[in-house]
């Protein structure tokens, strides 16, 4: 399916539409009443963003520096360039541990890499633990949503989900629901021999590896396996404590409107002597995937994104046609530079139009990374280098032929008002003919005026 | 193409170099200050979902935790052990008719020690514990787990009772940026472990149509007790 039959498909799901609505409206309430309510939240936004670009400006040092200080706390770190190293890699974590399933948080990162098929033929049982995660793993579907991976399946759905797998009626009662993935979860906890989880950070001082999560997943995962895989961007690395305070505040506001979530896990390595919980072994999976070459690229910016989820929830693109309409890792309008970054130009496609550059995204962002003018230089690209459509290139290289030649431009208006007039009905342009229907097929266009400023110009001159 | 429109003067904050002095400062002026710092974290704390309560001294903890446990129906306590705690509530809380287990002061002997007592806490109806770190501005309890405090006692029982004195208040997120700095500005201390959890309120998801829900994986009941005169050194 094309994209636009995906966006098709989308839009004619009731039921999505209304939950992407309730959803993303709930979400963008709660930013805004946590913004409202702290005065220091622009002030806040600078720093943060401020702290990202100093740690992209000297990346190789605090990498090393991380490097360093997680190997001194007997962690092991292994850096994967590829998707295939690092999947390869964990993969063979979890066999030389003799692991036969694994635990897992919520993770983009694992989902970058599609580590779960690969855990399952190597014959590694993944377990997803985040609640929305658990749902989507049994609906063999992926996340529509950076923050809530299930905001587009109904408590009944859920709970038919559940019913399959437990082979006994459940009821569509959210509260029964999250009861039994609490005690059908906790038996894998206690049971599982490898941890998996992303890293929301990683500071470079200390070693230390940080888990934002609200359920206590992230928690169970880090404290009762024996091993604890921890797989993170190589641009999540943060210089110091002092630093991680200021992002983790600004993580929560941005992403679900909290002051903190509920739970923020530090950890530095595995078990200390005298501890009855924590893993054994413990391995950072630094991921590179195309990012440290964005560091002298058009996206580098895009390097800033905390994974909070802001711009989905008020892109009128993302709120029209849900996540799954994109197509690739991460959706919404930081979701397309990522896909650009990750996967090349190329694979961006028609997504780099997948938006009406209103700006709202540039706006809610934490670390005001500007997302639009990125976006803007993806179709420039695309153009460039020719992925784009023919006939957006002729269209284009027309419209530059005529905008450096003033005659032609000045023949255009009456041109124009000559060939419209079939199609103008009461001022407007109704309905355009042939590869043109699309532009009218949702709004009018008004009709070229009979009279436009330029030729009123020498008139207007005049009078002056 | 275009690149980033400048790289602007861009600084990570300023660490400061002595963080543990600094810090003692700080614990001075917040000394001054704590009663106003204590009403703002249960203002917090009580906004999250949990629960706030207030005695004179540690010999009160005990008849305030039979409260709660008598309200959720509990009858099996697990608690740190007396010297990550500051204080010894095993006795007193076990002569009130209630199974009370203190964790072990080092790790468990065997393998299978470790699993049995790990039941032993999936058993229990409340942990007890400590508090590292109480901030004010968000209503967060901070455990760092260690020797005599495992982990699973604030995770594993569905309902969590964390007692606490001023010396662990703070008051904002930025405080305790130079708190963690302190903490770690030399080699960990024996019986430091390797996790440091940052606690705001019960456990709660709204994956499903965002209803809230509380208690999925982590306890549902989150209790703090302020105790007026410092029992910790």
């Amino acid at each position: 399916m094309t994209f636009r039959e995906r966006t098709a498909v989308a839009l004619g799901d009731a039921h999505l539409q209304e939950a992407l609505n309730i959803a993303t409206t709930r979400f963008i309430e709660l930013r805004r009443e946590a913004f409202a309510s702290f005065p220091g939240g622009e002030e806040l936004r600078d720093r943060a963003r401020a702290i990202k670009e100093a740690t992209l400006q000297r990346l190789d040092h605090y990498l090393e520096r991380l490097v360093d200080q997680v190997e001194r706390r007997g962690g092991r770190v292994h850096y994967a360039l590829t998707a295939d190293e690092a999947r390869d890699g964990i993969v063979e974590i979890c066999r030389r541990a003799g692991a036969r399933m694994a635990v897992k948080t919520k993770s983009m990162a694992t989902e970058e890499i599609e580590l779960n098929e690969a855990l399952s033929h190597a014959g590694i049982a993944p377990v997803e633990t985040d609640l929305g995660e658990y749902i989507i793993q049994l609906a063999h579907e992926k996340p529509s949503h950076i923050i809530a991976p299930a905001i587009h399946k109904t408590k009944g759905q859920v709970a038919e989900l559940f019913s399959r797998e437990l082979k006994r009626h459940v009821a569509a009662d959210p509260e029964v629901l999250t009861r039994i993935a609490r005690v059908e979860l906790r038996e894998k906890f206690l049971q599982a021999d490898v941890g998996i989880t992303g890293a929301n950070f990683a500071v470079a001082d200390t070693g230390t590896v940080v888990l934002v999560t609200n359920e206590g997943n992230g928690r169970m995962v880090t404290s009762l396996p024996r091993v604890h895989i921890a797989v993170m961007g190589v641009e999540k690395v943060v210089p110091s404590m002092s630093d991680l305070v200021v992002l983790l505040a600004i993580l929560a506001k941005s992403a679900t409107g909290q002051k903190l979530s509920v739970y923020t896990t530090l950890v530095q390595g595995p078990r200390r002597p005298g501890e009855l919980e924590g893993p054994e072994e413990f391995h950072l999976v630094l991921l590179d995937n195309g990012r440290i070459r964005q560091l002298a690229g058009p996206l580098r910016e895009a390097l800033y994104c905390l994974r909070c989820g802001a711009c989905l929830n008020v892109c009128p693109v993302y709120r029209q046609i849900g996540g799954h309409a994109y197509r690739s890792t991460y959706p919404g309008p930081i979701g397309i530079l990522l896909t650009a970054m990750l996967d090349g130009p190329r694979a961006v496609g028609e997504l780099a139009h997948a938006s009406s550059l209103c700006g709202a995204c540039a706006e809610a962002c934490p670390v005001r990374i500007d997302i639009p003018r990125m976006l803007i230089e993806l179709r420039q690209g695309g153009v460039e280098h020719k992925t784009a459509p023919w006939a957006e290139r002729v269209v284009f290289r027309a419209f530059a032929g005529l905008l450096a030649r003033p005659a032609l431009y000045r023949l255009a208006a009456p041109l124009a008002r000559v060939l419209q007039r079939p199609f103008v009905r009461e001022g407007a342009i109704r309905r355009l003919p042939l590869f043109l229907r699309d532009w009218t097929k949702t709004r009018d266009l008004p009709a070229v005026a009979g009279r436009t400023f330029s030729e009123r110009w020498p008139e207007l001159e005049r009078e002056r | 193409m275009g690149q980033t429109s400048g790289l602007f003067a861009a600084a990570a904050t300023a660490r400061p170099a002595e963080p543990r002095r600094l810090l003692e400062t700080l614990r001075r002026e917040l000394f001054e200050r704590w009663p106003q710092t204590v009403e703002r974290f249960r203002c917090e704390l009580e906004s999250v979902g949990g629960r706030f309560h207030r005695v004179a001294t540690i010999a009160d903890v005990p008849a305030a935790v039979l409260t709660i446990a008598r309200e959720g129906q509990a009858r099996r306590l697990v608690t740190w052990h007396p010297t990550a705690f500051g204080a010894d509530l095993g006795t007193d809380l076990r002569g009130r008719d209630l199974e009370v287990e203190s964790m072990p002061a080092g790790a468990p002997a065997s393998p299978e020690g470790g699993a049995r007592l790990r039941e032993r806490i999936a058993g229990a109806d409340i942990g007890v514990t400590g508090v590292d770190l109480a901030i004010a501005e968000t209503g967060t309890l901070v455990l760092v787990s260690g020797a005599g405090r495992p982990r699973s006692t604030a995770l594993l029982p569905p309902t969590h009772v964390a007692v606490f004195d001023r010396t662990a208040l703070v008051e904002s997120l930025a405080q305790t940026g130079l708190v963690l700095e302190a903490w770690h500005q030399d080699e960990p201390a024996v019986g430091w472990g390797a996790a440091i959890h940052f606690i705001t309120g019960p456990s709660r998801t709204a994956d499903i149509e965002l209803t809230l829900t509380r208690g999925v994986h982590g306890p549902r009941d989150v209790h703090a007790i302020f105790v007026d005169a410092p029992f910790r050194d």
